[in-house]
């Protein structure tokens, strides 16, 4: 059972660095953004494939089973990315509109 | 006071153009601006002898209107009133609008429309509850929250200052007026239906919604 979930979520990080992969091709990461994923999925295969090397830290933060670690961890990651995309997407945007109001506003003053 | 109209249009070609000829026939500068149309919006208002401004792509109503007022006031406009481009707002209520900011007394003047004159009941129902929460948060009643019918001079326009790019522009306006104590008044206006699938949708009312909770904790 632990193999079978073990196996599937090496697949998977190797499924993650292909796709990281793709994307550094497409010039859509840079050197420095695909070396962190890439490290990042190999450190997550490492402790995936040997999850004892949790143990001192499970217990060192009182949590009685290594998996209940690593995925108070995995939480931890996605709630950090998904607030630092937040806060990128709405800088985004208001730029983006600064932009378009901007443009709309220069075309009127040229037509005069 | 030197007033214009403004009005942001997306995807209103079939209507612009009636809307258009009445706003002309009031004498007063228009300003129309099309929030990224993918039909011939800008196109068929091209036509009338208004400033026409284009968004390259779609920002959302309040958006719109921030553009339209910044290029009525750089054009020497002391006042505003923002009009829908549906045709929805008749301009028969526009010298209402004129006198109240024309007054002196008013920063901001919102339209109200009466459920009398075709405004659908849960439509009404929701509005009406929206305005008693926003009393409650905000200590200011309007008892139409999102009629896109109002007037606002140059000074509350920088005072205002909205971030809404969509549909949440009307209530933030009425939320910051309430804090910053503007000085307001309400006009009857008439409002016909044309479409029952544009305008604020329940997912934008909701959106709207969770705003005005956010504005009462960050604001």
């Amino acid at each position: 059972m632990i193999l079978g979930l073990q196996l599937t979520a090496i697949i998977f990080a190797l499924m993650m660095i292909y796709f990281a992969l793709i994307h550094y091709k497409k010039g859509q990461l840079n050197g420095m953004e695909i070396l962190s994923w890439i490290t990042i999925w190999l450190v997550a295969m490492f402790i995936v494939a040997f999850p004892e090397i949790l143990r001192t830290y499970a217990k060192a933060f009182f949590v009685t089973r290594v998996f209940d670690l690593m995925v108070i961890g995995g939480f931890i990651l996605v709630i950090t990315l998904v607030s630092a995309a937040y806060i990128r997407s709405k800088r985004t945007e208001k730029k983006l509109e600064e932009l378009v109001r901007k443009l709309a506003l220069r075309d009127t003053k040229k037509k005069k | 006071m030197r007033i214009f109209i403004v009005i942001p249009a997306h995807n209103e070609v079939k209507r612009i153009g009636l809307v258009l000829a009445d706003a002309v026939k009031t004498k007063l500068p228009v300003v129309v601006v099309d929030d990224g149309s993918t039909d011939k919006t800008y196109e068929a208002a091209k036509s009338f002898k208004v400033t026409l401004l284009k968004h390259r792509i779609n920002l959302g109503k309040g958006a719109a209107l921030k553009t339209g007022c910044q290029a009525a006031f750089a054009m020497g406009a002391q006042a505003v009133v923002f009009l829908d481009s549906d045709g929805q707002h008749k301009m028969e209520d526009l010298p209402k609008f004129v006198r109240a900011l024309n007054s002196g007394k008013y920063e901001v003047v919102f339209g109200s429309r009466n459920l009398n004159l075709g405004v659908p009941i849960e439509r009404y129902m929701g509005n009406k509850l929206a305005s008693i929460l926003v009393n409650l948060l905000f200590k200011i009643y309007v008892s139409d929250l999102i009629c896109g019918y109002r007037g606002l001079t140059k000074k509350a326009f920088k005072k205002l200052n909205w971030e809404s790019t969509g549909y949440g522009v009307e209530t933030e306006m009425v939320v910051r007026c309430g804090k910053l104590g503007l000085t307001h008044c309400e006009v009857p206006v008439a409002t016909v239906y044309y479409d029952k699938f544009k305008g604020v949708s329940i997912l934008d009312a909701l959106g709207i919604l969770l705003d005005v909770f956010r504005w009462r904790i960050t604001k």
